[in-house]
């Protein structure tokens, strides 16, 4: 079961992502700076990593540390300014924007840290979002939407609109989109920022548990500690750099 | 969920500025249709009246007459009126002579046209004739009634009953006259018509050339203007066996009428187009607008994995649908404007004389529509068009957009 959403035969470069012994996500000697007018801002330097599949990961540290850095390249919606950030097969420096574009609809979930659901669909159609764009019919998508709604506990809310819906029901309902197409790794950007304590520990446990049945690889971006608490790896960044790496046994 | 019901659903998030532009684009529909079916109406009564008191819809002349106007270029209409009547479409086939000629009272002469009709046949078509009475009608071809032009009555200083010399120029050379008595008195409203026009039967007409039977124009009226195509083809075959003769439109045998029409028109066309223009700006300020204004949403869905592609296509979904339901509802708009017009008309007695001159014929300054569906549709098909066209550019700047710029927007 672990991976198996991964390995569906989804893109020309499916088959590539099949070595087990191989890291699942590698970056090497990343560095990324961003240019604001006549201003260089070095967001990442000589950045290295390796995540396994399966793994529940956390990237922790301070605003402005570089961990969203991390997650745009990784979700290949940014490409680093020297080095390699490799996904399975895929290299995303050198891959083109439609590759890329493939790969975040097939391979990758996001979660954002103030939910980004489309105010003019209901739960129901942001979840089934990136179906559509897959091209999944109608009652298939239902199908799937409507098992994760169950298990994410939001099922009767399929119908309302994001606005009618309190930020631990929209972040569900964003986790639900995130895995509505089955990818092997879902990218979370500070997931709980905007939740109070509880709803933000019941989300941890739903994405922890998650991660252990379906065998999803989750990489978050966190300074929350009941985020870093709940992880079994906790990578530290600060100033752009690694300053720590720790595994426990959670 | 498809890409049709998020557009949908995208262009009323800001319900009352797409309510403005839809309510801006429908009236714009609305005023360029009613004022097209306005002049389509205005038009078709001026042709109508031009070819009933010039030269119908479609007419048979000489070769070369149409351009010299030679008195001499006549010819024997034999059995060709009776077979042309006979053709489906044709209300009236009415032979005429023009003559050029001096006409003479006892108080004074003026030049004048001298026109030779069939009065029977006449009275029932031609506007100069609709107000007379009975016992003001040219009795018959080859009498000697006239019905004269009001203003050349009074130059001539004469009155109804009273006699007049006309005098023309022969075939053989020689000036002939022939006495006349005013029997009717017309008045078209157009000074150079009331002031020349004289009227009598063909065959008294001919006796002063000495043209006998023949005649310069053979003039056609049609049932409708439509049908103008079908009878022409008609005629064709007609005139295999008289090589000197040929069947032109009222447009080629009245440029005056169809030149005026078509300079009106071509002005009511910049018209539209300036209103159409303003539309389109209108359009690309909303969408693009309300391109901006998703700057983060367009981000996220392209984080999500859709292509820029797919966010143009969104984009001009959007104006394909702003630019439908508009469409429908300038529709609903402009027919019912137009129902008013065809019903009610429009009254501009209070602006124009009532006896205004346009292209050689009276304006008739009650305005009245006439529908037009085929351009109704075509001017809808248009404005999507338009939309759409104006949507390029909104649709170019969404896929642009790079996901982590547009996310960072708010």
């Amino acid at each position: 079961m672990r991976g198996e959403a991964l390995y569906l035969p989804l893109s020309p470069y499916a088959s590539l992502l099949t070595d087990a012994n191989m890291p699942l996500i590698t970056l090497s000697n990343v560095y990324k700076t961003y240019r604001h007018g006549s201003l260089e801002v070095t967001a990442l330097t000589d950045f290295s990593l390796e995540i396994a599949e399966g793994e529940f990961i956390v990237l922790a540290g301070p605003s402005g540390s570089g961990k969203t850095t991390v997650l745009n390249l990784v979700g290949g919606l940014d490409r680093p300014s020297a080095g390699a950030v490799t996904v399975g097969a895929l290299e995303i420096a050198s891959a083109s924007a439609a590759v890329l574009a493939d790969y975040r609809l097939r391979r990758v979930g996001f979660i954002f840290q103030s939910y980004n659901l489309i105010p003019v669909l209901t739960a129901a159609e942001n979840a089934e979002f990136t179906l559509m764009l897959q091209g999944v019919p109608r009652p298939e998508r239902r199908r799937r939407v409507t098992e994760l709604f169950i298990e994410l506990g939001i099922e009767g809310l399929e119908e309302r609109r994001p606005g009618d819906l309190s930020g631990g029901q929209q972040q569900r309902v964003a986790i639900a989109r995130a895995l509505a197409a089955a990818p092997g790794v879902v990218l979370a950007d500070e997931p709980t920022a905007n939740l109070d304590s509880h709803t933000a520990e019941e989300l941890l446990d739903l994405m922890r548990d998650l991660n252990r049945r379906r065998g999803v690889t989750f990489l978050f971006s966190s300074h929350d500690d009941r985020v870093i608490g709940r992880a079994r790896r906790v990578v530290r960044l600060e100033d752009g750099r690694m300053v720590g790496d720790s595994t426990t046994n959670r | 969920m498809n890409a049709f019901l998020y557009a949908w659903r995208s262009l009323w998030r800001n319900r009352r500025r797409t309510l403005i532009t839809l309510t801006a684009i429908a009236l714009s529909i609305m005023l360029v249709q009613a004022f097209h079916n306005l002049a389509v109406g205005a038009y078709a009564r001026m042709i109508d009246d031009g070819v009933r008191a010039g030269s119908g819809h479609l007419a048979v002349y000489r070769h070369g007459y149409l351009e010299s106007r030679e008195e001499n270029l006549g010819f024997s209409p034999a059995n060709l009126a009776a077979q042309i009547r006979a053709i489906p479409g044709v209300t009236k086939v009415l032979p005429r002579v023009y003559l050029p000629a001096l006409a003479q009272s006892s108080h004074d002469s003026r030049g004048i046209l001298l026109i030779g009709v069939e009065p029977e046949a006449e009275l029932t078509v031609n506007p100069f004739l609709k107000g007379l009475s009975a016992d003001a009608m040219l009795r018959d071809i080859d009498g000697r009634d006239a019905v004269i032009g009001k203003r050349l009555l009074d130059d001539l200083k004469l009155a109804v009953g009273r006699k007049l010399v006309v005098t023309a120029q022969h075939r053989d050379g020689t000036l002939h006259s022939e006495l006349l008595r005013v029997r009717g008195v017309v008045s078209t409203g157009m000074p150079d018509i009331d002031g020349s026009l004289l009227m009598v039967g063909r065959q008294r007409a001919a006796l002063l050339t000495g043209m006998q039977d023949d005649i310069h124009e053979l003039a056609i009226i049609l049932n409708d203007s439509d049908e103008e195509a079908f009878v022409a083809a008609a005629i064709t075959p007609l005139l295999h066996d008289r090589p000197e003769l040929a069947a032109v439109s009222w447009e080629k045998a009245m440029p005056n009428l169809a030149n005026a029409i078509k300079l009106d028109y071509a002005s009511q066309k910049f018209i539209f187009v300036i209103i159409l223009l303003i539309v389109t700006i209108g359009v690309v300020n909303t969408l693009l607008m309300s391109v901006m204004e998703r700057l983060r949403e367009f981000g996220v869905v392209l984080a999500l994995g859709s292509s820029p592609g797919r966010l143009r296509r969104l984009v001009l979904i959007e104006a394909l649908l702003l630019g439908m339901v508009a469409a429908v509802a300038g529709c609903v708009l402009g027919a019912l404007a137009t129902w008013y017009l065809v019903d009610i008309g429009i009254d501009l007695k209070r602006f124009i004389p009532e006896t205004l001159e346009f292209g050689g014929v009276v304006f008739d300054p009650v305005l009245r529509a006439a529908w037009d569906l085929a351009w109704m549709a075509k001017i809808a098909l248009y404005v999507v068009g338009l939309t759409l066209l104006a949507a390029l550019y909104p649709a170019i700047k969404a896929g642009r957009i790079t996901p982590v710029e547009a996310m960072r927007h708010h």
